[in-house]
């Protein structure tokens, strides 16, 4: 069974975030998995049903916070897994995989230009808006509002280690939009200024709270003590359907080299550096979330969970529940 | 300019107006050792007027909120009157030695006293957050761990400056284990901290604290959390000046200390704002360890009482700088 490069390129690069924001890496597992149905030659359809399962883990190993990324896997092998239940042939099943690679890539685009006109439509003229790191669906309701000639000002954080702010103010810059960099740790000292809080999310779980970049947390808790709205925009391919069972979201903690440089780290003998990629935002501190089925509460987060994973979330509650019948504690 | 005439006092001023030297107490310090060096290089009385004067409105201006350095230049320049008016040199070098001496030993004894007060709010296993570098706050992490309380310091890097680097480096020297993350994530990890220890640029009238930006941040977090916020810092670093109305004026850095100037090309239109300090509201802060003892933050107003008097007697700075000399 031999995977296509591209294959391992692409989860390399999800790995060393040359791709990154959450619905970037979906879209990449997606086009994975569509190049490597592609490019199947030899075997039959139970070759290529391990050889798909296979590629998935490959690509699921990659990070394992985002969300987005199972979810995008899970959209394209559930509709895979049922045709190959049906009996379906080899061309066909590759054609399954590929048509719904599509799929998910042209509904990923779509919902995030969609977040942007349904967020949009919160943004009045003349506010100030705080944004943190790099998100295409929070930016999409930020130049969305621009665009409709809405007067605002945006302040973006450098959202250290890896300063993904740089690239947020570049984009809005070239849009034409007043945008000012801060540093992380002013955050608090600029709320005065801010009207809205709009962040991205790489999850969202089942009761509401959101997984975001680190400092995420930190800036919602000090727009609640400033009562600034704090809005997440969010695909609904981003919430979790793991959560609803109890699964925690695992937070990704990356290398002490995106902190420090190694000569520090050679220098001293007593210190760790620890570098968290995310941090929860509790759902108390969220005043909506922006999809592009609409604007939520974020208790209602299970709403979408159901209505968007229904089939799936069957299915792990039935799992679950066996689990936990065969288990010797239920007995007890 | 008379300063211009004197390189090594101009890079001191640079050094303490862009946080190179963020600590107050060295910021104060390396100003004061400076003045003395061209007093006792200069033999012009009046070349040495017009430079003090130069100088000491210039490190005001530079460090605006440092209410240590603006409180020991208003003494410094109380001692040195006199003879500077009268053209007196060897007088003018004499008083400002032994002032300076004074106020040095003054400043240590006093570190002391507040770390050996901070000492006893520390229990054994204590888990402490800080961030920046503060003199008095590593004095006393360092004076725990000589008495074996066994503690662990998490420390925010503090951008801009990144001065909690030093600060890790300093407690790794002492033997302190240190865990060292981005500013971002102190809230990711105040459920593992048992209490908040933080330097002060300056205190106003009303207990709020003006610290290192990202310290109020730090605070309501930990206000969250229901963890402890300690605030070490000795009485001479309250303003005086905040009595009377003032506002304490808060600082901020040129764009070129938080993003190169090759990158700033790339980035396009781009306005770049850094703050150095913000205010932690006294809400915020548990308590306010002195030399006078742990105190509220809102009555540091009784503590203050007892050095300048009630109601309070305190020469403008300004006055000084600008009549007499």
């Amino acid at each position: 069974m031999k995977i296509p490069q591209e294959v391992y390129s692409i989860a390399e690069d999800i790995k060393t975030m040359r791709i990154r924001g959450a619905s970037r890496i979906a879209r990449a597992a997606a086009n994975a998995l569509k190049i490597a149905a592609q490019q199947f030659k030899e075997g039959n359809r139970n070759d290529f049903y391990k050889y798909i399962i296979r590629v998935s883990e490959i690509l699921r190993n990659t990070r394992p916070t985002a969300v987005s990324l199972p979810n995008a896997i899970s959209y394209v092998l559930s509709r895979f897994k049922r045709e190959y239940d049906r009996g379906s042939d080899l061309e066909e099943l590759k054609n399954v995989i590929i048509t719904a690679a599509d799929n998910f890539i042209k509904y990923s685009k779509n919902a995030t230009k969609k977040i942007g006109e349904i967020g949009a439509r919160r943004i009045v003229n003349g506010d100030t808006i705080l944004t943190h790191c790099n998100s295409a669906a929070a930016l999409s309701v930020i130049i969305t509002a621009f665009k409709e000639g809405k007067d605002i000002k945006v302040f973006a954080t450098e959202t250290r280690p890896r300063y993904q702010g740089y690239i947020t103010v570049r984009v809005l810059s070239r849009e034409g939009i007043d945008v000012t960099l801060i540093p992380d740790s002013a955050v608090r000292f600029i709320m005065k200024k801010i009207d809205k809080v709009i962040v991205g999310a790489d999850a969202v779980a089942a009761n509401g709270a959101v997984v975001n970049k680190i400092g995420t947390s930190l800036i919602a808790l000090a727009a609640h003590e400033a009562r600034v709205n704090f809005f997440v925009a969010a695909e609904t391919y981003k919430f979790s359907p793991m959560t609803v069972i109890g699964e925690v979201i695992e937070i990704e903690e990356r290398s002490p080299l995106e902190v420090v440089s190694e000569d520090f780290l050679k220098s001293v003998k007593h210190v760790i550096i620890r570098n968290p990629a995310f941090d929860v935002t509790p759902p108390e501190y969220i005043d909506a979330i922006i999809t592009e089925k609409g604007l939520i509460p974020p208790q209602a987060a299970i709403i979408v969970l159901k209505e968007e994973y229904g089939y799936a979330l069957e299915d792990l509650m039935t799992k679950a529940i066996a689990r936990v019948e065969e288990s010797e504690e239920f007995l007890i | 300019m008379i300063i211009e005439k004197f390189p090594n006092a101009l890079k001191v001023l640079d050094d303490i107006k862009y946080g190179r030297i963020q600590s107050a107490t060295e910021a104060t310090l390396s100003i004061v050792e400076e003045a003395i060096n061209v007093i006792f290089k200069v033999q012009d009385i009046e070349l040495i007027k017009g430079f003090i004067k130069e100088y000491f409105t210039q490190a005001i201006k530079a460090r605006p909120a440092n209410a240590l350095l603006i409180n020991i230049l208003r003494k410094l320049l109380e001692n040195i009157r006199e003879p500077l008016l009268q053209g007196d040199l060897y007088t003018l070098r004499e008083n400002i030695t032994n002032s300076f001496r004074e106020l040095k030993s003054n400043i240590e004894r006093i570190n002391e006293l507040v770390a050996h007060f901070a000492v006893r709010r520390i229990e054994y296993g204590d888990t402490i957050l800080t961030n920046s570098y503060s003199t008095t706050v590593i004095t006393a992490l360092k004076k725990a761990k000589q008495l074996g309380k066994n503690i662990r310091v998490f420390i925010a890097e503090s951008r801009p400056g990144l001065e909690g680097l030093k600060a890790a480096k300093e407690l790794d020297e002492a033997g302190i284990p240190v865990t060292l993350f981005v500013d971002s994530a102190v809230r990711y990890f105040m459920k593992e901290v048992d209490k908040v220890f933080v330097g002060a640029e300056a205190i106003a009238a009303n207990g709020a604290v003006v610290s290192k930006v990202g310290t109020s941040l730090i605070a309501l977090a930990a206000h969250e959390a229901r963890v402890n916020v300690f605030v070490l810092a000795s009485t001479l670093k309250f303003s005086p000046e905040t009595i009377f109305g003032q506002l304490v004026e808060l600082l901020e850095k040129e764009p070129e200390s938080l993003v190169s100037k090759e990158k700033m090309k790339e980035l396009g239109k781009v306005k770049i704002k850094v703050p150095i300090f913000d205010v932690t509201p006294p809400e915020y802060i548990d308590a306010i360890i002195t030399e006078k003892g742990l105190i509220a933050p809102q009555a540091i107003t009784l503590v203050i009482r007892e050095i300048y008097g009630w109601p309070f007697r305190v020469t403008a700075i300004k006055e000084l700088l600008g009549e007499e000399i």
